[in-house]
């Protein structure tokens, strides 16, 4: 069935003929596993493009969606982590495969007559893929393409000249934006993928030229060579499928950040780049770090002229390729140099970490969805990220805050009852109020230090404490399950005894102290919320709370320097948080 | 015969040539002008004051970091208080002084510790505590910003600067 197929289309288009032609094409030389090299890097390129349009098919190049939209693909969506861990791999395979091609052709001397050509257009190629992998680093907008591009385009700035007009066009402005990604989108995707297949189209044309001018009688028909080839790109193609699936997908840091204290790193093609710029300080550095490296390539590419004499023994060529070795070892040197210098430092340890905490929570949030303004406005980054910033410098909660340090309350549990019974019980515990101005200003309601009576029992301390939790229920919450008489005897007891200095519902602190909170709505959105915009009022601690005692150690208030938006979702995250570290 | 013929050829050629030129003209002019365009943006130079911090927030003598927020526009988007970027804010008297936060290498994020002082965590620049160079690849010192004190509010004349030169060349 498939034979008559076959011979009609054959009748019609002649295509038996024209493959045989191209599988028995008389290879000069002989078939070779190291020429496989170079026919395996075409087809990691084409297992790149097939990966990287069905990745198309599901991604969206703007700095609000790209990230969530990468996180979609690798966690989400069916088979999209197979996908994108695929074309991750296979890029870093064809940065390997084009090394390996460029160390083969460089030993074996094939750049010699006639090859000149062939080999100028293989350079050519080199920088492409590279560019073709540094672009597509830059598309899941997360900090580390984000941040290795920022300072990379930077690189280019330092250009005398038109150094920073070409960084501003190559960011599409100032700075690295929605028109940046859009550019880096286009060149990945059409721009070099279109040069690229352009001169794979020519090396080949030129390859075969070459070949059927050699020496035929010592030849193989192509069909070896390209049986060769698909070997060794079927074994980087499971090599990438078995990375791919132990990483599930590709790695996804998180969402990029322009004002974050990320530490930029490149990807480990460029370390070596990256540690050589630390030896050219100032007006040396362009030269050192753009300059040099773009020499070298220039000498690579004029070995053909340079090294002319017929033969290809290493050691008459020895001279002519110490400086290309050199480099290489060079190279490697100074990546070695990269990584132990970072493996020993208890700086960049410390950033990497942070970054890595910041990494995994977004993806872990990001399963939520993410808001279409962007990854950096999920409410779990956002609000860990403006408790970092306001708040730990004096509380502890969580892994956040330094407990050593802390001049606030800590507040793990905070609001909960069983917080509450520990908080009435002892409110000068360090991790109360032990460590700040109020140290000494409520006493313990069941076990004060004598000679002062206690003012309740150990049951009336839990009744006031279920009560307290109680306030802080949202209507939005499941009811709390708890036994009506104890929140009614909590209830009479905060009324009747507490109000002595706090307030409740207003009402109390007869003395006039102004220092104890009102206990309403006590560890609820609303009372947080309060609290944070301003401590100093009659519905949160009270207005001498930050004055009387002392201005320096009290709760600032943040009203002044945070908008009401992010007021209230911290309120929202602290609560939460607090809450839910009492659990574990 | 011939001559007419190679004449009408000629002509017929140079008419190909010219209307192909014309043609790519008619895309090029627009595709070029289009890359360019985020390049020619200049800086206006007036300034621009934005709140910063409480002055009673800052200890003498410690920096502090804080976000700079205002609205940006970014090509169609525009992003209401977001943070621009970061300054260390440092308390002298009753004066404070500003620096940029962004290293006027390569833009990484500057730091500072009571160790390392004012450093950056990509190459290792380090700077004094009046933001001079101390160590590392760094082209030039900390970018200096103007502030006041306006109700107890510091306002910083929040300016960015390009990267990579000695010389200190305001961003559009």
């Amino acid at each position: 069935m498939m034979a008559k197929l076959g011979d009609w289309l054959d009748v019609r288009i002649g295509h038996r003929a024209a493959i045989a032609r191209w599988l028995d094409h008389p290879l000069a030389g002989g078939a070779s596993w190291a020429s496989a090299i170079g026919g395996a890097l075409v087809f990691t390129f084409v297992v790149l493009a097939l990966t990287g349009v069905l990745l198309m098919t599901s991604y969206a190049p703007t700095p609000q969606a790209a990230w969530a939209s990468v996180h979609y693909v690798t966690h989400s969506l069916p088979g999209g982590w197979l996908v994108r861990g695929v074309h991750h791999f296979a890029s870093d395979a064809m940065v390997v495969l084009v090394g390996a091609h460029l160390a083969h052709t460089i030993a074996v001397g094939a750049y010699k007559k006639p090859r000149e050509v062939w080999f100028w257009l293989g350079l050519a190629l080199a920088g492409l893929l590279l560019a073709s992998a540094i672009t597509g680093h830059a598309l899941p907008w997360d900090q580390k393409g984000y941040w290795a591009r920022r300072v990379e385009s930077g690189i280019i700035g330092m250009a005398p000249g038109i150094g920073g007009f070409i960084q501003q066009m190559i960011q599409g402005g100032p700075d690295f934006g929605a028109l940046g990604l859009a550019r880096m989108h286009a060149a990945h995707v059409a721009i070099l993928p279109a040069l690229v297949v352009v001169l794979f189209w020519l090396r080949g044309s030129i390859a075969r030229k070459i070949a059927s001018a050699g020496d035929v009688k010592a030849s193989d028909p192509y069909a070896k060579q390209l049986a060769r080839d698909l070997v060794v790109a079927l074994l980087v193609l499971v090599v990438c499928v078995v990375l791919a699936r132990r990483a599930h997908g590709g790695p996804l840091d998180a969402p990029a950040d322009s004002s974050s204290d990320y530490p930029a790193r490149p990807e480990w093609f460029l370390m070596s780049l990256f540690r050589l710029r630390k030896f050219f300080h100032g007006a040396g550095e362009f030269w050192g770090t753009a300059v040099l490296p773009q020499l070298l390539a220039l000498y690579v590419a004029a070995l053909p002229l340079l090294d002319r004499k017929p033969g290809v023994r290493l050691g008459v060529r020895a001279p002519m390729l110490a400086p290309v070795v050199l480099a290489a070892i060079g190279a490697a040197a100074l990546h070695v140099m990269a990584v132990q210098h970072d493996a020993g430092d208890a700086d960049y340890a410390k950033a990497r970490a942070k970054a890595d905490t910041q990494t995994e929570l977004a993806n872990r949030a990001a399963f939520a969805g993410v808001p279409p303004t962007g990854p950096l406005d999920m409410p779990e980054l956002r609000g860990r990220q403006l408790f970092e910033k306001s708040c730990a410098s004096c509380h502890v909660l969580g892994d956040l805050g330094d407990p050593k340090k802390a001049t606030a309350t800590r507040l793990d549990g905070w609001g909960t009852e069983a917080w509450l019974v520990a908080m009435l019980h002892d409110p000068d515990a360090p991790e109360h109020f032990g460590k700040t101005p109020y140290k000494e200003i409520m006493p313990s309601i069941d076990a004060p230090a004598p000679p002062a009576k206690p003012m309740v029992t150990r049951a009336e301390l839990e009744a006031v404490a279920l009560f307290l939790a109680a306030q802080g229920d949202e209507p939005t919450e499941p009811a709390r399950v708890a036994d009506a008489t104890k929140v009614v005897l909590g209830a009479t007891i905060v009324r009747e005894r507490c109000t002595t200095c706090h307030l409740y519902d207003g009402k109390g602190d007869d003395e006039g102290s102004g220092t104890a909170p009102e206990l309403v709505h006590y560890g609820s959105i609303a009372w947080t919320r309060a609290q944070i915009a301003n401590p100093a009022t009659a519905t949160t601690y009270r207005d001498k709370a930050a004055g009387e005692l002392g201005s320096k150690g009290h709760m600032p208030r943040f009203d002044l320097e945070m908008s009401s938006a992010d007021i209230e979702l911290l309120a929202r995250w602290t609560r939460e948080h607090a809450r839910a570290s009492a659990k574990k | 015969m011939g001559d007419e013929k190679t004449g009408r050829r000629g002509t017929l050629r140079a008419l190909a040539v010219l209307s192909g030129a014309a043609a790519c003209g008619a895309i090029a002019a627009p595709g070029v002008k289009m890359l360019v365009a985020p390049a020619s943006g200049a800086a206006s130079g007036a300034a621009r004051w934005l709140r910063a911090a409480r002055f009673d927030s800052l200890e003498e003598g410690v920096p502090k970091r804080v976000a700079m927020i205002a609205d940006a526009r970014d090509a169609w988007t525009i992003e209401r208080q977001k943070e621009l970027g970061a300054v260390w804010l440092v308390r002298r008297g009753a004066a404070v002084e500003c620096f940029s936060a962004t290293c006027p290498h390569l833009g990484c994020t500057i730091g500072h510790d009571a160790t390392s002082g004012f450093f950056c965590p990509c190459h290792d620049s380090g700077f004094a505590k009046d933001g001079a160079r101390v160590t590392g690849p760094s082209p030039r010192g900390l970018d200096r910003l103007q502030t006041r004190v306006v109700d107890g509010a510091v306002e910083v004349d929040f300016h960015r600067y390009r990267q990579g030169i000695p010389e200190r060349v305001e961003l559009g």
